[in-house]
């Protein structure tokens, strides 16, 4: 009995001894491969297989080939070519001091917009980052959010044209390419910075690390997870007075043309939310797949659905005073548009208005023209409101940025 | 009679608009016959017709053009390195490049290449496993921005695969990198020997 115990042990044991040795080799082909990421999830007897990603921009087109006047805006409003020439160019941040600090996906390129004598001049003031899409500045300092890491320019505004050598702030994030492009806003406390880890994949079980939207106090350099259940944000924003961040999520692919809807969504308590995916998805949606056995009533909830495949990114919140009166407290959001979708849509800025109760109730189109039919010359990213109260709205298809301004 | 003018004048309508788009799409189109004269440059290496000169470079006949200008764009920003590419790419405008795809791309495809039966059966399997067809089209034929791989050296094509499974070689968006990170060297082998095949 003892001996049989002790072989049982043994054995064990030497079960352990194994699978250790068979960890320390090196890691084994996987028999067979994974989809690209962006086919991942698609079935053979789902939607349109002939849909895929359009090409990234990562070039700029020349200031006279944009076709700007192209772009409608409400009656009263302006919308002109602002700046060109950033390849790639995605989001942004204003400096107290009026620069526009731009972060791209694939060119690895930060830019430095600057107004002199009414004129703009582009700077490119750092290159061969990787993914380097968020910005952020505070104290004098521009912080960029690369693919893994964090880092930072100091005394950028007085060398931007020799700028620093970053200093690396963080740099121990997930590498995981699929959506870990980063956007990154300040709080309002300027104690942290915030920024999602999107999930690794189109649709799955991700690991604890990702699907998430994540803080980083900035004098302990402690990062913290704020909201999980959250596929894929890349575009949020503190609002006025309640300061609550507001952010948009990407939704799933491959599920259906017109389902789930990419999300408007608001941390209503500031640690512990869960948005759903990749169980359930806009709040009622379970996923065909990962549903099973789950309810959507187990997660919180989108403040609103902004459309299927739309790539709801940039959003910032107008509490600018150049606007007419009624878009004060609205909500911007730039619209990507769409692939996974036979019919495109997206491809323009959106408003959402907000009732007394601070409810979303009512989406309409704001800048729209990017999209020709099914074509597209341009890509909304961004939006940024400038403290005359004017908004710009990047473009990674032409490499621009466009102003919208409101009367004379 | 209302209704005819009307029509007339939608028709005069549609008709400007469809002036106007060109307009604006031709503001500089692609220009082969122009892409000819700026890849005399090119024509040492990769050939006039575009089948490359030597196994270690790239065939770009049949192209698709967007496949070349990204190309061409990323080792002008020095994010692909390959031998003298950056350097000829560092004086070429978007333009220049966008004429050179054109000339490229409008050429003949290279000939399938013979290869082990045995091998390009293999590849066959490994593509479809990998779902290289998801991003390179069917036959491997290129798409959009995506390489086409049908007729493409074998040689080049083993060395790119292992260079981006290595990180020698930085992929646009990290797909190529996961896609190659599995691949056994004898896997490459059998890969590149079905593209080869196809045409």
């Amino acid at each position: 009995m003892k001996l049989k115990t002790i072989h049982a042990v043994m054995f064990a044991a030497g079960v352990v001894v194994t699978a250790l040795a068979s960890a320390q080799a090196p890691a084994p082909a996987p028999a067979s491969g994974i989809p690209p990421t962006w086919a991942q999830g698609r079935t053979a007897d789902g939607m349109n297989p002939s849909l895929a990603p359009n090409p990234p921009g990562i070039s700029a087109m020349p200031a006279d080939e944009i076709p700007t006047s192209k772009l409608k805006v409400p009656a009263g409003f302006k919308i002109e070519l602002w700046a060109s020439g950033m390849p790639n160019g995605r989001s942004m941040t204003e400096s107290p001091s009026g620069t526009v600090y731009v972060g791209t996906r694939f060119t690895g390129n930060v830019y430095a917009v600057v107004t002199k004598d009414g004129k703009r001049e582009v700077k490119t003031i750092a290159k061969g980052l990787h993914r380097p899409n968020g910005v952020a500045f505070s104290n004098g300092s521009l912080y960029v959010a690369e693919l893994s890491r964090i880092i930072r320019y100091d005394n950028i505004e007085q060398n931007l044209d020799n700028p620093p050598a970053p200093v690396v702030v963080f740099d121990a994030l997930p590498k995981d390419e699929p959506h870990g492009w980063k956007f990154m806003t300040l709080s309002p406390d300027g104690k942290y910075l915030y920024f999602q880890i999107g999930t690794p994949a189109n649709i799955v079980v991700p690991p604890y690390t990702h699907a998430a939207i994540v803080r980083l106090n900035l004098k302990t350099n402690i990062l913290e997870y704020v909201a999980t259940g959250v596929r894929n944000s890349v575009g949020m924003d503190f609002q006025k007075g309640t300061k609550e961040l507001w952010f948009t999520n990407n939704g799933r692919d491959w599920a259906d043309e017109n389902l789930p809807n990419d999300t408007l969504n608001r941390l209503a308590r500031p640690k512990g939310m869960n948005f759903g995916y990749p169980f359930c998805h806009q709040g009622d949606f379970l996923d065909p797949e990962f549903g099973k056995g789950r309810s959507c009533e187990e997660f919180d909830k989108p403040e609103m659905n902004l459309g299927a495949h739309v790539a709801a990114l940039g959003m910032r919140f107008y509490n600018g005073n150049m606007f007419p009166a009624e878009y004060k407290g609205n909500i911007f959001i730039a619209e990507h548009g769409s692939w996974n979708k036979t019919k495109k849509s997206g491809y323009q800025v959106v408003r959402v208005v907000l009732d007394s109760k601070n409810k979303p109730v009512k989406l309409e189109p704001f800048v729209t023209g990017w999209l020709d039919g099914e074509n597209f010359w341009g890509r909304p990213v961004d939006v940024q409101m400038l403290k005359d109260g004017s908004m710009l709205v990047s473009d990674d298809e032409t490499g621009a940025i466009f102003r919208v301004s409101y009367g004379k | 009679m209302k209704l005819i003018s009307s029509t007339k004048a939608i028709l005069g309508v549609a008709f400007f608009t469809s002036l106007l788009v060109l307009n604006v799409a031709s503001a500089a189109p692609p220009d082969a016959a122009a892409g000819k004269v700026k890849a005399q440059t090119c024509f040492a290496c990769h050939g006039e017709n575009g089948i490359s000169v030597s196994p270690d470079i790239p065939n770009l006949a049949a192209q698709p053009p967007l496949s070349i200008t990204y190309q061409l764009i990323q080792f002008r920003g020095q994010q692909r390195k390959g031998g003298a590419m950056e350097a000829l790419a560092a004086g070429l405008s978007d333009q220049d490049m966008r004429d050179i795809a054109a000339y490229y791309s409008a050429l003949p495809p290279p000939p399938a290449q013979s290869g082990n039966a045995d091998l390009i059966a293999k590849g066959q399997q490994i593509s479809s496993t990998q779902y290289c067809n998801s991003c390179h089209g069917p036959q491997l034929q290129g798409q959009k921005h995506i390489a086409r791989l049908a007729g493409q050296s074998p040689e080049y094509l083993i060395a790119q695969l292992k260079n981006i499974r290595s990180g020698a070689r930085v992929d646009m968006d990290g797909t190529m990198g996961s896609a190659a990170r599995g691949l056994s060297d004898g896997d490459i082998e059998a890969l590149a020997a079905y593209a080869a095949s196809l045409k």
